[in-house]
């Protein structure tokens, strides 16, 4: 009898190391998050948002020192550690806070960002952008609401916000992240090499796609070992821009692989899919005929080298400005020139960097502050982004430079940018500065008319997920192939639609045009 | 008092007992505590009220697999992958373990034997990059010399129906010297005399083989099958996307459920339709193990697995 008790005895033991294996889960990661920043939150022990009523209006409790943890997605570059310090030595002296940075790397970052905020790790800040998935993860209940921490504890930061840039961060009626004050710009071009034509007889003149056809028809002649344009598994991806240029579709919904526009001129907009716009017909005519005379590989799709215009493999790429002026500085011999077709430019959304404070953050009052003074003083400014100067950056002229990219490297929480801390990079062509000069006054002008009026317009996706799904798929796989000319155009086309009607096109239009036209009623042309 | 039930099990046998409890925990830890999960393929997730929390939303979290008529084509795609590479590789396998047995020179045994289990440790990005630069329509190995000899260059990328036979082949590449380690393994240790008798007997070399060594590594093979058949309806994910990668216009032959699931959740946090995705794996994998284990039984008692 007495044995079967130890044993009874033993077995409820080991029940107990199963419940604390079991336990382990949630226990572990707040107490490795939470190092440091025990002390200074005493009665907040509950995450639900609640205490942003607790301090009083303003004023910001900082006797207690306080470490606020925030995570960014890119590598860490080697020597991190000194700026690290350098840049707590200046934050503990004006704010009597440490901020603790952590790197996820590139290649894993697909996996651990949704995960961040999944696992119930106790985090303050994050970066977060469109490409991040933001107003999924926002709707998702990632974030932590904004509407009363952020103007109370980071007011300089508020200020400044456009009233656009309040309203992309805005899900469901609720503030969720701090967007950047930096605005970048909806251009696209061109960044073609031009030493390669040096010596024929090349007129240079970029200012259309028959301009960039004839472009790419004398780089065959001339570097034949070279591919024209830049396509590799991604596709072509030409249309948006295409319609920006030769029609009012110069608004795109839907994101990523799901190709929907709308008139931009009209004051209630129809939205419509790809197919469904005339210059379909024109484009994939123009597409298909620069598919036969090469140029592209036939097996584009296949090829995940993105960097061929780098290896010089490519001549051209249609990418961005700022893309331009990297590529410009890294190889000045080849001449590198940039061209946008397109006449009406305007500010992309600002959430394309921002700032989000976690759902589990335990110091959001003081992450919010530091994040105030980053973004507002310049001394602050530079030892967060940019390091220590001398050591990791240096600024001639009002341009700015990294000596020593191999070690240092600046922020990767690119959304604390601001216009005036912001400077271009040493080499960066004047054409750069002049452009951007040039599309703020012309935004200025524009005054909110046209593409401007509809800057704000966020779309709600959440109860149309099975057929986003669904749409990117027949977008991979049957529009993709199309664009570059794979396969012909009238069976091509007619497959396309039909995969698209299967995948719920119309639902997704349906619901996309309800939220349009409430938007209209909201946002009257001027 | 009762002498048997479970107390007295455990009072006789406590020492055995004891020894399994650790195996016994981390399968429990490990395996049986994470299934609680599953009902995240039936919930609406959200952030801030975690698994448990979060509301219902039924069978809503299947839809996407069978949105547009997809979710047939990638489920037969899967078990018809599945189903070739487990033939092809276990028959070659044996093959190459027979062979390797038979040979005669030591250092060359051992020479074959490794360059054949080299391609294992070859990554499947590596792979990738093998078979974007043999199959390139402008720059690739096989075009060049269809060229060289006069030939017109093939588009093997617009030719979908080839592709099962390509995957199949750098599959078996890969995998056929780890397999062969274990029917290797498996014919050592036949006896020596039968094989000593058989020459007594006359037999050559193939009758050895077919009357011997094929009979001895039988419930090896039927073990190893029962095994790879438990897996079926999970695609080699790094396999299918290094080599067939984002390529839509082979999609129709090649994309199988885990594929179309990346691509599909990629650009979405919604972790309820990823664990339906695999909640819909695991149960047919589930119903074709006991089916298969079934009819082993059935034919041959011995050899099935439970």
């Amino acid at each position: 009898m007495k044995k079967s008790f130890r044993l009874v005895a033993l077995l409820m033991a080991l029940c107990m190391i199963l419940g604390v294996f079991a336990a382990c889960g949630d226990k572990n990661s707040s107490s490795t998050a939470s190092t440091g920043s025990k002390a200074s939150t005493e009665g907040s022990k509950t995450d639900d948002g609640s205490k942003a009523e607790t301090p009083e209006a303003g004023d910001l409790d900082t006797s207690n020192e306080v470490e606020v943890v925030m995570y960014v997605v890119s590598d860490r570059p080697a020597k991190q550690d000194e700026i690290d310090e350098n840049m707590n030595k200046i934050f503990k002296e004006k704010l009597n806070t440490t901020l603790k940075v952590n790197w996820i790397g590139w290649a894993e970052y697909t996996n651990k960002y949704p995960l961040l905020f999944s696992s119930g790790e106790e985090f303050d800040l994050s970066y977060t952008a469109t490409w991040l998935n933001f107003s999924s993860l926002a709707q998702r209940g990632a974030f932590m609401e904004l509407d009363e921490l952020w103007p109370k504890y980071a007011p300089k930061n508020y200020e400044r916000q456009s009233q656009a840039a309040l309203e992309q961060a805005t899900v469901n009626g609720k503030l969720y992240c701090i967007p950047t004050l930096l605005p970048t710009y909806s251009s696209q071009g061109p960044i073609y090499r031009t030493d390669i034509l040096e010596g024929t007889d090349w007129d240079g003149k970029m200012e259309n796609f028959d301009d960039l056809e004839v472009y790419c028809d004398y780089v065959k002649q001339a570097a034949p070992e070279m591919e024209p344009l830049n396509v590799y598994s991604s596709g072509l991806g030409f249309y948006a821009w295409y319609l920006c240029i030769n029609s009012n579709y110069k608004a795109s919904v839907g994101g990523n692989g799901v190709p929907c526009y709308f008139d931009v001129t009209e004051d209630k907009p129809t939205v419509k899919v790809d197919y469904q716009i005339d210059q379909i017909r024109p484009y994939l005519e123009m597409t298909h005929r620069w598919n036969e005379k090469g140029f592209w590989s036939k097996s584009a799709l296949s090829d995940t080298d993105s960097q061929k215009v780098q290896g010089g493999k490519a001549a051209c790429t249609i990418h961005n400005i700022d893309t331009y002026e990297g590529r410009a500085i890294d190889y000045p011999e080849r001449n590198f020139k940039y061209a946008d077709f397109r006449k009406d430019v305007s500010y992309l959304p600002f959430t394309q960097d921002a700032l989000v404070v976690s759902g589990t953050a335990k110091n959001p009052e003081r992450a919010l502050a530091l994040y105030d003074l980053i973004t507002s003083d310049e001394e602050t400014y530079r030892a967060f982004y940019n390091g220590i100067e001398g050591v990791s950056y240096e600024i001639i002229d009002g341009q700015i430079k990294n000596p020593d990219p191999d070690n240092y490297g600046f922020s990767a929480c690119w959304a604390a940018r601001t216009p005036e801390f912001n400077l271009p990079s040493v080499g960066s062509p004047q054409v750069v500065a002049d452009l951007k000069a040039e599309w703020d006054n012309y935004i200025k002008e524009q005054d909110g008319k046209g593409a401007a009026r509809f800057a704000s317009f966020v779309l709600d996706t959440s109860m149309m997920e099975t057929e986003y799904a669904a749409i990117r798929n027949v977008n991979q796989e049957y529009w993709l192939p199309l664009e570059l000319g794979f396969v012909d155009l009238e069976s091509g086309l007619a497959d396309y639609q039909a995969k698209m009607e299967a995948a719920g096109i119309e639902k997704v239009l349906a619901e996309m045009q309800k939220q349009l036209d409430a938007f209209c009623e909201s946002h009257p042309a001027k | 008092m009762k002498k048997t039930g479970f107390l007295h099990e455990l009072k006789k046998n406590k020492a055995l007992f004891l020894m399994v409890a650790p195996a016994v925990l981390l399968v429990f830890v490990m395996s049986y505590l994470p299934m609680s999960g599953l009902i995240l393929a039936f919930k609406d997730y959200k952030f801030n009220l975690g698994v448990f929390g979060s509301p219902w939303n039924g069978l809503e979290n299947f839809r996407f697999l069978f949105q547009s008529g997809k979710g047939w084509l990638i489920t037969r795609n899967t078990i018809f992958y599945n189903l070739l590479n487990l033939v092809t590789s276990q028959f070659l396998a044996v093959f190459v373990a027979i062979l390797i047995s038979e040979m005669a020179g030591k250092v060359y045994k051992k020479v074959t034997q490794s360059v054949i289990f080299l391609p294992y440790f070859i990554s499947w990005v590596i792979v990738g990059t093998f078979v974007f630069n043999i199959f390139n329509f402008e720059t690739g190995v096989l075009n060049n010399v269809v060229k060289f000899f006069g030939g017109e260059p093939v588009n093997v990328y617009s030719m979908p129906g080839v592709w099962p036979w390509i995957i199949c082949i750098f599959n078996s590449w890969k995998w056929v010297g780890y397999n062969s380690i274990i029917y290797i393994a498996a014919i050592t240790s036949i006896d020596a005399e039968c094989y000593e008798a058989a020459d007594i007997d006359g037999a050559n070399v193939f009758q050895k083989i077919w009357y011997i060594t094929m009979p001895s590594i039988k419930p090896t093979i039927i073990t190893m099958l029962l095994l790879q058949v438990g897996r079926i309806l999970r695609g080699d994910f790094e396999m299918f996307y290094q080599i067939v990668g984002n390529n839509g216009q082979l999609f129709d032959r090649t994309d199988v459920i885990d594929t179309y699931v990346f691509r599909s959740l990629l650009q979405n946090s919604n972790f309820g339709m990823t664990a339906a995705a695999s909640f819909y794996q695991s149960v047919l994998c589930f119903v074709i193990i006991i089916v298969v284990n079934a009819i082993v039984k059935k034919v041959e008692e011995d050899y099935a697995l439970f």
